[in-house]
């Protein structure tokens, strides 16, 4: 408990110190922009639009994927670490989940979901 | 030593020891990108040309975009640095001391890589700019693909230890460091290592066909936090291999702390050789490889040590 | 404390985005070599605009818009390069003209160096603070007015939708892909539609197709095409030209230091051809450029057939080379290399194997005189013939060579194009604005 308090403390501590450079930076350099400082460079033309849209993430299929992994390594962090007293049980049990899991990779893969271009 | 004390202490000695390898790391990409294009260096030069870099770049106007998130945008090089913090925080530099020794440390470690995806999308979000946002989504697609493989290679590591603690892994190299044992692990470890802290040839958020990408509309102070930001992660995966592989504190005569530090430098070396040698990877090229290769090789690494253990 | 911060920055590189215009590509690659300076990609990045050679009339707005991303403290640098017109010092207020013997990164450093100790002032705007899209809407996040995506936030419109090819209507975005692009030539102008990464078009904007434009080539190739030249010379140029690109190229992929020895071999007076295949095989060991080029961009040999392309035609299979029908060619047995695949990969190593050839050629050929006067001659690009350049066929290939290629990707295949940077005609445009 008190090591996830530690931890927590390096993140806030991390953060606050990023947080008061950037702000001391302001102080330091308090010049505000110009409106044609802040147009987005481009290569020497404004943009017409923009830039937030309704972004085509072309790999979302490969994001569901993912998903399975992921909920995958939720299973392997307590598996790993009763793994070495289970013994050979533990070892075909995760093997079977993972032969499934690696099936769905050669699936995608045959069915071009990895790829999009 | 009250708890407190010792907390402060851990804190501080810990933002002090990552801002020393930070400083340290940006010295050796100098040294080793004039080495590799045949050009002079003096070492005195080259030990002073961060803090050059950062005072200029101190002294440098923050840029500002149309309309663009400025909360996320101030967030992010501080969000990136506050993970690569706290993973550094679990990694022990001795036999009974990291600052903080979490029981499932290694969940924690890939939790914390796992932010950076965030901390990078949030910076290519926030501009409301073209080449920034491409970077943004691109690096969201390389890391779900490298994401797997870099935790069950740590996990392979876990096995022996019978536990996920990262000092209790430490512990487990007491024989024979993890390297000799796991072959696969490292090399896999450190490739999928660079595209976490995208650098070299998984430099894709940031890259040059990009203008920069995401640090296309960036300047100034927050230029320089994204960069030591960066720097950090750097720092967090080299760590992370030197004591999941490398026996971490282990080693005779100095102390842990500075056998540590000697290993971190080690992998420090070869990953920004790498960035040096290595071209960008293409995206859907390394998804493919990422899922069709890497995947398999790391489940085999596990399987392997675990057969091995048996 | 700013003063001790102006003291310790004094000495770090110069950051400076480089505006070239006519006449300035192989100086611009030689500030590359320098310690003191660092060219960047984007003005943002950037203290110091460096504006060499002449601007022509088309990229004078685009100019002052990057001037105006700039974060300060900013100043502008003209490096005249023999042109004359003074009309770029009557819209560039204040520009620092570099004299005729300075030398460059010296100026540059000075300037740098009295921007951060406040001895000189920042360049203010060139442009009127007016917001170029004034806000438009009813509520506090530029909602609300007329229509509901029909509406302006903050008086610049939100993408539309457009249908694409896996059946999902999602947004694309118009991207004007301007003069000053770091990736692209300079002056090379596209208008790209993006969905996600992936280009569903490009066009070409500048330069407009059917104007001639003579590009970048080196003066030897055109003194060759009336007169005989010494034939060492005319194949040092052309190395000279390729190693050139090749830094360029391997700037691109993220090999910086690569890129740095690259440029350095070209830069240097008298460089062998061993060196230059030493790092051929640098680059092909380390597999450094294999899984970035592999496959991208291909252009098949049908659409390059007849066509003066030089080492795009010759990576893609066809042996056309004008140096084969030249006596003195022949005499040294000379034969073209070429590739087959027709990518990316294939052009950089065929313009390797051309510089490293091309060495060879001329430490063989001592003091031989290339046949000349014909009229035809065989630059870097491609066949060069008297008459002046037309637009190279290349242009009218990119738009569909883009199209549906990821923006990595795309970009990729023009870089690997080595297309000249646009310039208009002299005398078309009369002075620079």
């Amino acid at each position: 408990m008190a090591a996830l308090g530690a931890v927590l403390a390096v993140f806030l501590g991390a953060l606050l110190a990023f947080l008061l450079l950037r702000w001391a930076g302001d102080i330091l350099n308090p010049t505000p922009a110009t409106a044609p400082q802040r147009v987005p460079f481009l290569g020497g033309y404004p943009p017409e639009v923009h830039a937030w849209n309704r972004y085509h993430v072309r790999y979302y299929a490969m994001a569901l994927l993912f998903l399975a992994f992921d909920m995958e390594m939720v299973f392997m962090y307590p598996w790993a670490e009763v793994f070495v007293r289970e013994g050979m049980v533990a070892l075909v049990e995760m093997l079977m989940f993972i032969v499934i899991l690696v099936i769905g990779i050669l699936y995608a893969w045959r069915e071009r979901a990895l790829e999009w271009a | 030593m009250s708890p407190v004390t010792r907390a402060v202490l851990g804190v501080v000695g810990l933002g002090g020891s990552l801002a020393v390898l930070i400083y340290l790391a940006a010295v050796l990409d100098r040294v080793i990108g004039h080495r590799v294009a045949q050009q002079p260096l003096r070492w005195s030069a080259a030990l002073a040309l961060p803090a050059r870099e950062a005072a200029r770049l101190v002294l440098q106007q923050r840029s500002r975009t149309e309309r663009s998130d400025a909360e996320a945008w101030a967030l992010a090089p501080a969000l990136l640095a506050a993970a690569a913090a706290a993973s550094v925080a679990v990694i022990p530099f001795g036999p009974a001391a990291a600052v903080a020794d979490v029981d499932a440390g290694l969940a924690l470690y890939v939790a914390a890589i796992a932010l950076v995806m965030v901390a990078v999308f949030l910076h290519g979000w926030s501009p409301n700019s073209v080449y920034p946002l491409i970077g943004a989504y691109r690096f969201v697609a390389v890391t779900l693909s490298f994401q797997v493989p870099l935790a069950l290679v740590l996990l392979a590591t876990a096995l022996p230890a019978e536990s996920l603690s990262v000092s209790a892994i430490v512990q487990a190299q007491d024989g024979l460091w993890n390297v000799v044992r796991q072959p696969l692990g490292l090399p896999i470890f450190l490739a999928t290592g660079l595209g976490a802290a995208f650098w070299g040839p998984l430099a894709l958020p940031d890259a040059d066909d990009l203008a920069g990408g995401t640090r296309a509309e960036v300047s100034g102070v927050p230029l320089l936090l994204w960069r030591a930001a960066q720097l950090a992660v750097l720092v967090s995966i080299a760590a992370m291999s030197a004591a999941a592989f490398l026996g971490g504190w282990r080693g005779p005569w100095l102390p842990g702390v500075v056998w540590l530090g000697l290993k971190t430098l080690a992998v420090l070396v070869v990953l920004l050789l790498a960035g040096h040698l290595l071209a960008r990877v293409r995206q859907e090229s390394f998804v493919v490889f990422g899922w069709v290769v890497l995947i398999p090789l790391a489940l085999v690494d596990v399987f392997l040590s675990g057969i091995l253990l048996l | 404390m700013r003063a001790a911060l102006a003291r310790l920055a004094a000495d770090s590189p110069v950051p400076i985005f480089v505006l070239a215009g006519q006449g300035a590509a192989g100086r611009v690659d030689g500030l590359r070599l320098d310690p003191r300076l660092r060219l960047v990609d984007s003005p943002r990045a950037a203290s110091l605009l460096l504006v060499a050679g002449r601007l022509p009339r088309s990229w004078l707005r685009p100019a002052l818009r990057i001037h105006a991303q700039m974060p300060h403290p900013r100043v502008t640098v003209w490096w005249p390069l023999g042109y004359a017109p003074r009309s770029l010092e009557r819209r560039f207020a204040g520009v620092v003209r570099v004299a005729a013997q300075e030398d460059v990164a010296a100026v540059l450093v000075r300037l740098q160096q009295a921007l951060l100790r406040r001895e000189r002032a920042s360049e203010p705007d060139l442009l009127p603070d007016v917001d170029p899209a004034p806000w438009r809407g009813v509520g506090p996040y530029g909602q609300g007015g007329k229509g509901m995506t029909g509406g302006v936030p903050f008086g610049r419109p939100l993408a539309t939708r457009a249908a694409d090819r896996d059946g999902l209507e999602l947004d694309f975005l118009p991207i004007r892909v301007g003069p000053f692009f770091p990736p692209l030539p300079v002056g090379l102008v596209l208008e790209l539609r993006s969905q996600g990464d992936l280009l569903q078009e490009a066009r070409v904007v500048e330069p407009a197709p059917g104007r001639p434009l003579p590009g970048d080539v080196d003066p030897v190739f055109l003194r060759a095409l009336a007169e005989p030249v010494p034939l060492a010379a005319l194949e040092r140029a052309r190395a000279r030209h390729h190693l050139r690109w090749l830094a360029g190229m391997l700037r691109f992929h993220g090999l910086h230091a690569l890129a740095g020895r690259a440029l350095a071999l070209a830069e240097a007076a008298l460089v062998g051809a061993a060196a230059v295949r030493a790092l051929g095989r640098l680059l092909e060991r380390t597999l450094a450029l294999g899984w970035a080029t592999r496959g991208v961009g291909i252009v098949p040999p049908e659409q390059l057939r007849g066509q003066p392309l030089g080492p795009v035609a010759r990576a893609a299979g066809l042996a056309e080379d004008a140096r084969s029908v030249d006596p003195a060619y022949r005499a040294l047995g000379f034969t073209p290399v070429t590739h087959r695949e027709g990518d990316a990969h294939a052009r950089w190593r065929q313009r390797l194997a051309e510089a490293a050839q091309a060495l060879e050629l001329a430490e063989r050929a001592g003091d031989r005189l290339l046949a000349g006067g014909e009229g035809v001659v065989e630059a870097p690009r491609g066949r060069l013939t008297a008459g002046g350049a037309t637009a190279s066929p290349l242009l009218e290939l990119l738009p569909a060579l883009l199209a549906g290629q990821e923006w990595g990707d795309a970009m990729a295949t023009v870089v690997s194009l080595d297309l000249p940077p646009v310039e208009p005609v002299q005398g078309a445009s009369g002075v620079a604005a």
